[in-house]
């Protein structure tokens, strides 16, 4: 008995030894990342220490400051969001056809959609320019430096995603369910909002979560394809970074700033990945 | 099961948040606009803004884009001038600053495709052969005399200095200068001044410390401060080396700032037949470039260790942390670093003279045969895709006044026009940055700015790879050039010049 | 049963919007990759050169070397996410005191952007005023500088991503585990076999399906980095950390080299498909054998 107990204890212990090294290596980085956003710049370059007993706060006061971050901030907020709800609709959408009816090729097409996500970014700039700048232009008004244009685009890599995500949760929910519904006349609008969607919640969830991650940690095609209006915040913190100077201060506070959304998202909804993310394990 | 108002309330959280982010904003803004009355006042005479408003009537509400770095002459370009500029014409100016990747990668986009999005655009000096070579820009000189009603009183091209002159081609002016520096030799005037620390120097070395003039003094100076600064537990090395061995600026050092100072101009490439190797007429790999860059290698050692870490901003901050005695640092640095106890700790210690050459550049330079160093700027330039070319064409003039010039050097550390020279404010800052303005001045015309390749940008990422290798000491310097000479031949070749 | 319009229909607007964001720019992509296309050539103008720039990649050693080191970043992330991952989900089934909190601090990397986390990682690091380079000087005397050692850029990029991606591997690992039954796992204790055999017997292979999809959407992640990589080294030193994405981006952008750039980028492509594919039959197999 007592043999099971000192086990019992030392497991205790290596589980709390593990997650706190977990947690300090995670937490140094980011740390930093702090460390710097309170410093000024002649402290940057003295001697690097761990510790920190002032706080500049003009590092946050500039750039919150300006017009221009709010509207990178707001622009972030709208595009992330907006995207991540409409990739979760979409890809609700599809998952349940995909899941539901023996369309020809489905699994080619699964397979397509899927790839989308493999593109190396750089060298599709230029179609995708042309295409926001020529291919969609109603007089002067095109998807060019637009935030709409943002939400579209950002679907080409979170859509394969969430697809693949969800797809394993729709195959799981029993195709009973929804048949039970049709004999009883339901439509299949129905079936999808009574049944579906709320059986499918925790994953929608992860899918919102995740997709809103991705879109608001974008780079490349942010600062490709918009220009003043439409900038969000991870392009503006490319602009601290100039000849006379990278104002690392400052682009350490913006940088932690657009990290404060991300983590309360999290906190918020942390049980539902922990509940959705199964990837059809439960089907076994 | 699934909790939908979970989800409502963060939502609501959120969006709380960002009010709450937004909110400090209102009171910091009126400060901007009073230091443009305040500006605006003192640029503009009445009569002067009549002429832009009446000029301007036509364009009143249209806006014209614009894209350039996100450096201190382009902010406030765009935040102070733009603003005046709209007062004065009715035109709105958005205008869009950015990293300097974005700053070449973008217009060239829009130009290519004819898009038309950009109405002007930053061309850096070493960018404009491109443009020119697929007439990517209007000539701003006949678009003036097409339109003499648009002719400001207040512009005219003979007032800028020789800096202009890149900007020129067959008789046609294809850029406004908006900004220009040379990237001259700094040396920290307090340790040169040190009585021990001269008396230490002359017993070591045999002569009299000072600002180096060769390329033997610079290296006895670098290899001295860093034994004195092990000596002394200082953070202290003896040069700096813009050297990072991931980045363009490297190979920017050693082309547009070293080797012209070991007579080798041009990259080294024979602009007649387009070659670059010795064998084929070029000097990119001639023993001269060779001595040249392996000087510069050699003075990594004396370097502090960031260097292989450096472009050119964080040479300036190793500089400004007084973490080097000396070193090749851009100009446009010079001031700040001078004068700024936000950003330095070397306020008036800096010195700063040309940079030390090898016997003959002198003389090739006043011949004009060659130059001492990196002459460096920008212009503004009105795309030929442009659908506002007209109001486009007041801006660049707008920004090309005289009376604007002081102010705006005063916040950039940049200068296009020798009036701005006279300048009581500049005069004034002048003494504060020990002389940068005035060598800037009488020494300019021994400074250049980057080759005329039309491929600059193609042939510069195609040697880069041989330049950083050898920075990080995976190959010396006679093989990175053997090898970059023929990979720049290469690349020449394959764009279709030199066959 | 139902119509197949109807299921069509569900599927439309996907099928909508990825094929203008991602097919048609992939044909265009596909067009350039058979012209010799630069900006600021002689000519400025697109030349059809056939299968010429394709030919031209096959011996390209910068080409070669970028896919190389990217294959071996690749597969070292990958695999230590996927292991690391795996251990810290297992230590995360079972409840103790403060879980949520550890399990809501390990997650924090996921949500910084990646150009952020090349520029903290670039704070840490860059000799004179990171603290990585200082202290493993003070304390160990090792004189740690990635803008010099080709092993030390490389390793970092490593561990910058280990450091940034892991926690997505243990919460998706997280959740497979947690929805596993528990009754089969208790049983094959009771039975006698030991805690080895029934990862090994049972976990593993009811985990397969998570495991392919984690590893999936980290191996396209992994061999398209960019972001940071760029921000920390630049790729260098030399062109020690210039993975294949860092190398499109600069004959695309740098070199604006749109032809050879498209062929780079296409071929790139065609070999993430087919080692997904691969490695999606190779996994079902060991997964069926396991059976």
């Amino acid at each position: 008995m007592s043999r099971t107990k000192s086990r019992n204890i030392l497991g205790w212990i290596g589980t709390y030894a593990l997650w706190i090294s977990m947690t300090l290596i995670t937490l140094l980085p980011i740390y930093w990342l702090f460390v710097v956003s309170a410093r000024t710049r002649v402290e940057l370059f003295g001697r690097p220490t761990l510790l920190q007993t002032s706080f500049y706060i003009d590092n946050y006061l500039k750039p919150l400051s300006t017009p221009a971050f709010q509207r990178y901030l707001t622009n972030s907020l709208i595009v992330a969001t907006s995207n991540a709800l409409l990739v979760a609709v979409l890809a609700v959408l599809a998952t349940y056809a995909l899941s539901r009816w023996k369309l020809g090729g489905s699994d080619s097409i699964f397979f397509w959609l899927i790839t989308n996500r493999m593109a190396p970014a750089a060298a599709f700039i230029l179609p995708l320019y042309l295409l926001f700048t020529r291919a969609f232009r109603l007089g002067d008004v095109t998807l060019y430096d637009t935030r709409i244009g943002l939400i579209l685009l950002y679907c080409l890599f979170n859509l394969p995603f969430a697809i693949w995500l969800m797809k394993g949760m729709m195959d799981g929910i029993p195709i009973e369910l929804d048949e039970a519904a049709f004999v009883d006349g339901a439509s299949t609008w129905t079936v999808l909002t009574r049944i579906i969607v709320p059986l499918a919640g925790p994953g929608i969830a992860v899918t919102v979560i995740l997709s809103w991650v991705f879109a608001w940690n974008e780079y490349l095609f942010a600062a490709s394809l918009t220009s003043v209006q439409a900038r969000t915040i991870t392009t503006g913190l490319a602009e601290f970074v100039t000849v006379t100077g990278t104002n690392w201060g400052e682009m350490a506070a913006v940088s932690f700033i657009s990290l404060l959304p991300a983590l309360i998202f999290l906190a918020f909804v942390q049980r539902y990945i922990v509940m959705g993310l199964t990837f059809g394990a439960v089907k076994e | 099961m699934f909790r939908w108002n979970r989800v409502l309330g963060f939502v609501i959280v959120l969006s709380m948040l960002l009010t709450a982010c937004a909110a400090p904003a209102a009171p910091a803004a009126p400060a901007a606009p009073a230091a443009e009355e305040a500006a605006a006042e003192e640029a503009a005479p009445a009569e002067a803004e009549s002429w832009w408003a009446e000029a301007g009537a036509p364009y009143a509400g249209v806006t014209i884009r614009g894209i350039s770095e996100s450096t201190p002459p382009s902010r406030y370009s765009a935040e102070v001038l733009g603003q005046m500029f709209t007062e004065a014409t009715g035109i709105n100016v958005e205008f869009e600053v950015t990293s300097w990747d974005e700053m070449y990668n973008k217009p060239i986009r829009d130009m290519e495709a004819n898009t038309g999005i950009y109405d002007f655009v930053y061309i850096e000096q070493d960018h404009i052969y491109s443009y020119l070579s697929r007439d990517f820009l209007t000539d701003i000189s006949a678009l003036l005399a097409e339109h003499p009603e648009l002719q400001s009183p207040d512009f005219d091209f003979g007032k800028f200095t020789s800096f202009i002159d890149n900007f020129k081609q067959d008789g046609g002016i294809y850029g406004v200068p908006m900004e220009a520096f040379i990237k001259p030799y700094l040396y920290r005037a307090d340790l040169f001044a040190d009585p021990d620390i001269q008396a230490a120097f002359q017993e070591q070395y045999g002569y009299e410390l000072a600002p180096a003039t060769n390329h033997d003094q610079y290296r006895d100076i670098a290899e001295f401060f860093t034994a004195y600064g092990e000596e002394n537990d200082l953070e202290l090395w003896g040069t700096t080396v813009q050297g990072h061995t991931g980045h363009p600026s490297a190979t920017y050092e050693l082309v547009e700032t070293i080797l012209p100072t070991f007579g080798v101009y041009n990259w080294g490439i024979n602009l007649d037949t387009w070659k670059a190797c010795v064998e084929n007429g070029g000097e990119m790999n001639s023993d001269k470039a060779k001595e040249g860059f392996a000087f510069w290698l050699d003075m990594l050692q004396y370097a502090p260790p960031e260097a292989t870490s450096s472009t050119w901003d964080e040479v300036a901050a190793t500089f400004a942390a007084g973490r080097a005695a000396q070193g090749w640092v851009y100009g446009e640095n010079a001031a700040w670093i001078a004068t700024d106890a936000d950003r330095s700790v070397v306020i008036g210690n800096v010195g700063v003279a040309n940079p030390p050459v090898a016997e003959g550049v002198i003389a090739d330079a006043e011949s004009g045969a060659g130059y001492i160093g990196y002459y460096d700027g920008g212009a503004f330039g009105i795309p030929y895709s442009s659908k506002n070319k007209e109001a486009a064409l007041l801006w660049v003039q707008f920004i090309g006044q005289e009376s604007v010039q002081a102010d705006w050097a005063a916040a950039g550390a940049r200068i296009v026009m020798e009036s701005t020279f006279d300048d009581p404010l500049i005069v004034e800052i002048d003494q504060k940055v020990s002389g940068y303005y005035t060598l800037m001045r009488e020494a300019g015309p021994l400074y250049r700015g980057a080759a005329p390749l039309p491929f600059h940008n193609t042939l510069r990422g195609n040697i880069d790879t041989f330049i950083w290798q050898a920075l990080a000491g995976e190959i010396d310097a006679a093989t990175a050039l053997d090898g970059a000479c023929v990979a720049a031949e290469e690349t020449m070749l394959q764009l279709g010049y030199g066959e | 049963m139902r119509s197949n319009r109807m299921g069509w229909g569900l599927l439309a607007p996907t099928l909508i919007i990825l094929g203008i964001m991602g097919l048609l720019p992939f044909f265009y992509v596909l067009v350039v990759g058979f012209f010799d296309w630069n900006v600021v050539s002689a000519t400025g103008k697109p030349i059809w050169t056939g299968a010429n720039n394709f030919r031209r990649l096959v011996f390209d050693p910068n080409f070669l070397g970028a896919m190389s080191r990217t294959l071996l970043f690749t597969v070292t992330v990958v695999v230590s996410e996927l292991v690391l991952g795996f251990v810290l989900a297992q230590a995360l089934v079972k409840e103790f005191p403060g879980k949520s909190f550890f399990r809501t601090i390990h997650a924090l990397p996921l949500m910084v952007a990646p150009i952020a986390v090349g520029a903290t990682w670039r704070l840490m690091t860059v000799p004179g005023f990171g603290i990585a380079p200082y202290y493993l000087d003070r304390w160990f005397g090792i004189d740690y500088n990635i803008g010099r050692y080709a092993e030390h850029a490389f390793a970092t990029t490593i561990l910058m991503d280990v450091w940034h991606w892991t926690p997505f591997v243990t919460l998706t690992m997280l959740a497979g585990l947690s929805a596993l039954p528990k009754e089969p796992m208790e049983q094959a204790l009771v039975d006698g076999a030991n805690r080895w055999q029934v990862l090994r017997h049972l976990t593993l292979p009811m985990m397969m399906p998570v495991i392919i999809t984690t590893t999936f959407i980290r191996l396209m992640d992994a061999l398209r980095v960019v972001d940071e990589v760029y921000l920390l080294t630049g790729g260098g030193p030399g062109d020690s950390t210039r993975f294949i994405g860092i190398h499109i981006w600069r004959v695309v952008m740098t070199w604006t080299d749109y032809g050879y750039g498209s062929a780079v980028s296409l071929l790139v492509y065609y070999f993430t498909l087919v080692l997904c594919w691969l490695l999606f039959i190779a996994l079902t197999q060991i997964g069926r054998q396991q059976e």
